[in-house]
């Protein structure tokens, strides 16, 4: 029972902290690709930011619902790793392998809605409130688009768990099976994260957003709960549709980190290539062109299980 | 002792820098930007140095005590090309621009190791409201309203929702001179439902901006037009760096930067104007900000002819039109259209001075130029921020900044810059990540 | 007994993110009254920033709630799917038709357009 116990909770911390310094480095190696000048080493700057932020001071604002603002930012950090315990690196290799893991999934999805308005509301500044407002007509959005995604997914492997919608991806994976799925499901990963063009929480037109009034550890705790999510949701991603720890040659693990950095790079180079939307623009776009084709997505998964 | 190495780790990384814009302080703002051990942040909760850019005039002071004591500790500051405050201490006050990152670094490393002591707070430690109530939980005094509770009053409900009509509660509040996405010390009182602004009125006008020295000697002699229209397209460029910043598109900001850094008749426009259409900027960011006739013809200049108004006085200049020049214009006068014309019009600047440059043509027409900011005819292109009074209300936020971003309001100091200072003429190269 | 190690999961990263803040602001000092202004670029706010805010979006979520409802029916609908075969998939076709309706109503009444 301790081992059962244990090694989970290890292995999602290990995920964690390995996760979210890759975040890191990978974002600056994007960056500094596409011309933004970088200093110092790239592999140095995190832990450099990370020491700097430890050693500056919390800010306060003058009536801020305190535990709701210290609690946001590990709220979202538990939800990332509510979400990295249920990826499987091999077919026995899972922190924690559960029946309804899409569910999980789905529910950590919809929470990282509520955390994120709550972080941004809970200062009682109004670029922050606006920047938490704003974001809930995005969070509500998405949450429909990923689920039909998902429930196509999860149609060929007959069930709800991620280690049987992998299973299923033996002969064929489910980015060439079902075409729509994945460029659909990047996009909610891009909202879930509100990382780049879907940025509409933490934007530079309000000076910040929520994170305008934080800094010293709570903001080091909320871009490490950020930089973890994006890890836990490309490690779903992978696992959905691009075959898990399916592979030749190379072991299993292996394979599903390859796919989680190439599907990680995908999102980081989008959220460098593209402008903020506008949230009307946003929110019109999701419900009236995603959303139809997240239905065109499902009915075609459907059709192609049952032949 | 663990606290020491953290410490000194923390030294080792890029600076984090709120840059509060005096007059004329945007060029330095613009050398920081390509630098890559700085980091120029928008909240002055993530830095921990303040830099005062050029020089602060005495109306914006008390603003600048307040974003001076928004920093948290630890933080210093450091003032270029202004005098540093007397009581504060220990402050440098830096004068080259070559100097600038060189300095910021050094004052950070300081901070950090322990050699500086952290700057103190300058407003005296008082809730802005004396608590003044009866109940537990914020309620009581006297009347309906009762007292103030926990230091601000709630807010209330002031006038109907422009769009809706419904009438919840209204957010009035002045966003400062040292906002970012502001013209530089522009201030504004705003009144907000939701995200959609209600009001806007400009207290304080953005500071006059420089104009390169050829437009004001294009008003007394023949200068070349090569010369003439490569100051313009930088101009346009850097307002397209500002923003494309806003808009998220930190690397394309980037580029327009470095191309208007290294601007000669040898550079064209359709590297970044590709990667701005392929990035979709046109398509997914905001629209709205329209110009009526009247104010575009208020306001002139580039927004006007993105409105429909043909009105551009090199249009008069023999010598422009021996170059074949005619304005080019838009007919929707929104956002988007100003964003466009602002490409047009760089590309068909750096067109012109090409031209010009092979078969050496001077302007011919003295006493009148048209500046990126407008026409100088009579009177020197005015300062036109009271247009967003009219223009904002009923914008959405973010709608709302990114019209403030494309229109040119600031009007122009009465006497030319002198000589370029001495690191904008270089160009400078975007990092390639090597140590310090 | 996995739901136990996520449950255990979960109350260690809310944990490890509370400590984290906690352990280096243990010694930090109350920051100063004038430090806890909000951010306005220099500018003062004149009331507190909690109101009764405007949210345009509210016909959307109305619009969210009947999709989740559906949702949770197509939990236990893809596990049995491959099973039931035509019928199953024309029973949600069904389901997500009406619905489809819903939305293009609210598309015509510019429930997106947030006016």
């Amino acid at each position: 029972m301790f081992s059962e116990l244990f090694l989970p909770v290890l292995m999602v911390i290990f995920m964690l902290v390995v996760g979210g310094y890759a975040v890191a480095v990978l974002d600056r190696l994007v960056a500094s690709a596409l011309g933004t000048p970088q200093a110092g080493g790239i592999w140095l700057a995190p832990m450099a930011r990370g020491a700097w932020l430890l050693t500056q001071h919390a800010n306060a604002t003058e009536a801020p619902d305190w535990r709701a603002w210290r609690l946001a930012p590990a709220l979202y950090l538990a939800l990332a790793a509510g979400g990295l315990a249920v990826v499987p690196w091999s077919a026995s290799l899972v922190a924690t392998d559960l029946v309804t893991s899409v569910v999980l999934w789905g529910s950590v999805e919809a929470l990282a809605t509520v955390v994120i308005f709550l972080h941004g509301w809970s200062a009682n500044s109004l670029l922050a409130l606006i920047g938490g407002y704003r974001y809930v007509a995005l969070g509500l959005s998405y949450i429909l688009i990923s689920m039909f995604v998902l429930i196509g997914v999860a149609l060929p492997a007959e069930s709800l768990q991620f280690t049987q919608v992998v299973a299923s991806q033996e002969g064929l994976w489910n980015v060439i099976r079902q075409p729509l799925g994945l460029p659909l499901f990047l996009i909610v990963g891009l909202g879930m994260t509100f990382w780049g063009p879907l940025n509409l929480a933490d934007s530079t037109d309000l000076a910040g957003g929520t994170a305008s009034e934080i800094s010293g550890p709570p903001r080091l705790v909320w871009d490490m709960a950020r930089a973890t999510m994006l890890v836990a949701f490309s490690g779903v991603a992978a696992t959905a549709f691009l075959g898990g720890w399916l592979g030749p040659w190379l072991p299993g693990p292996l394979w599903m980190s390859l796919k989680m950095l190439a599907v990680l790079s995908v999102l980081l180079l989008l959220g460098r290539l593209l402008p903020r939307l506008a949230p009307e623009r946003c929110v019109t776009l999701m419900w009236v062109v995603l959303l139809p084709l997240s239905f065109i997505d499902l009915v075609w998964a459907g059709i192609g299980a049952l032949l | 002792m663990a606290v020491n190495w953290l410490h000194k780790l923390a030294a080792r990384g890029s600076v984090p820098v709120f840059p509060v814009l005096g007059k004329q302080g945007d060029s330095a703002l613009r050398h920081l930007a390509l630098s890559p051990q700085i980091e120029l942040v928008d909240s002055p909760r993530h830095a921990s140095v303040l830099l005062v850019a050029g020089e602060v005039p005495a109306d914006r002071f008390e603003p600048l005590r307040r974003v001076h004591d928004q920093l948290p500790y630890p933080f210093t500051t450091l003032w270029f090309r202004s005098e540093p405050w007397p009581h504060l201490e220990r402050v440098a006050r830096i004068d080259d621009l070559d100097d600038l990152p060189g300095a910021l670094v050094m004052a950070h490393r300081e901070l950090m190791e322990g050699r500086r002591g952290s700057a103190h707070r300058l407003l005296p430690d008082e809730p802005p409201n004396p608590w003044e109530g009866e109940g537990d939980f914020g309620q009581g005094g006297e009347g309906m309203m009762g007292g103030v509770p926990y230091g601000r009053p709630m807010a209330m409900n002031m006038e109907d929702d422009i769009r809706d009509g419904l009438t919840l509660d209204s957010l009035t509040f002045r966003l400062g001179p040292f906002f970012f996405a502001f013209p530089p010390g522009m201030a504004a009182e705003i009144t907000l439902q939701g995200d959609l602004v209600q009001t806007w009125q400009t207290q304080l006008a953005p500071y006059p901006q420089p104009l390169d020295d050829v437009f004001f000697n294009a008003r007394e002699r023949p200068v070349p037009i090569a010369e003439v229209e490569l100051a313009r397209a930088r101009h346009h460029l850097h307002r397209l760096f500002h923003a494309l910043h806003l808009a998220g598109l930190e690397n394309v900001s980037l580029r327009a930067l470095r191309l208007a850094h290294g601007l000669s008749t040898s550079n064209t426009l359709e590297g970044l104007r590709r990667a701005l259409s392929r990035s979709g900027f046109f398509r997914l960011t905001a629209g709205g900000g329209v110009l009526g006739p009247e104010q575009a013809r208020m306001i002139g200049g580039p927004a006007a002819r993105a409105a429909g108004l043909d009105d551009d006085l090199r249009a008069e200049d023999a010598g422009y039109r021996r170059l074949g020049f005619s304005p080019v214009c838009q007919t929707a006068g929104d956002t988007l259209a100003r964003w466009r014309q602002l490409l047009d019009e760089i590309d068909q600047s750096l067109h012109l001075a090409r031209l010009a440059e092979r078969d050496r043509v001077h302007t011919e027409r003295t006493g009148s130029v048209e500046t990126p900011r407008g026409p100088w005819s009579a009177r020197r292109p005015a300062d036109a921020s009271a247009l967003f009074d009219e223009l904002l209300p009923g914008l959405e936020w973010g709608d709302a900044l990114a019209a403030v971003a494309s229109l040119d309001v600031a009007g122009l100091t009465d006497q030319p810059v002198g000589t370029r200072p001495s690191g904008e003429s270089r160009a400078v190269r975007g990092g390639t990540g090597n140590d310090v | 007994m996995e739901l136990f190690a996520l449950l255990i999961i979960l109350i260690v990263a809310l944990g490890a993110g509370l400590l984290l803040q906690w352990l280096p602001m243990r010694h930090q000092p109350r920051p100063n009254w004038s430090q806890r202004v909000p951010f306005l670029g220099g500018g003062t706010p004149d009331s507190h920033a909690w109101s009764r805010y405007h949210v345009r979006y509210y016909p959307m979520t109305l619009l969210l709630i009947a999709f989740e409802m559906e949702m949770m029916f197509m939990y236990p609908w893809a596990v049995v799917f491959v099973e039931k075969g035509m019928k199953a998939m024309m029973e949600m076709g069904m389901f997500l038709a009406i619905l489809s309706v819903g939305i293009v109503y609210a598309w015509r009444e510019g429930v997106f357009k947030w006016q």
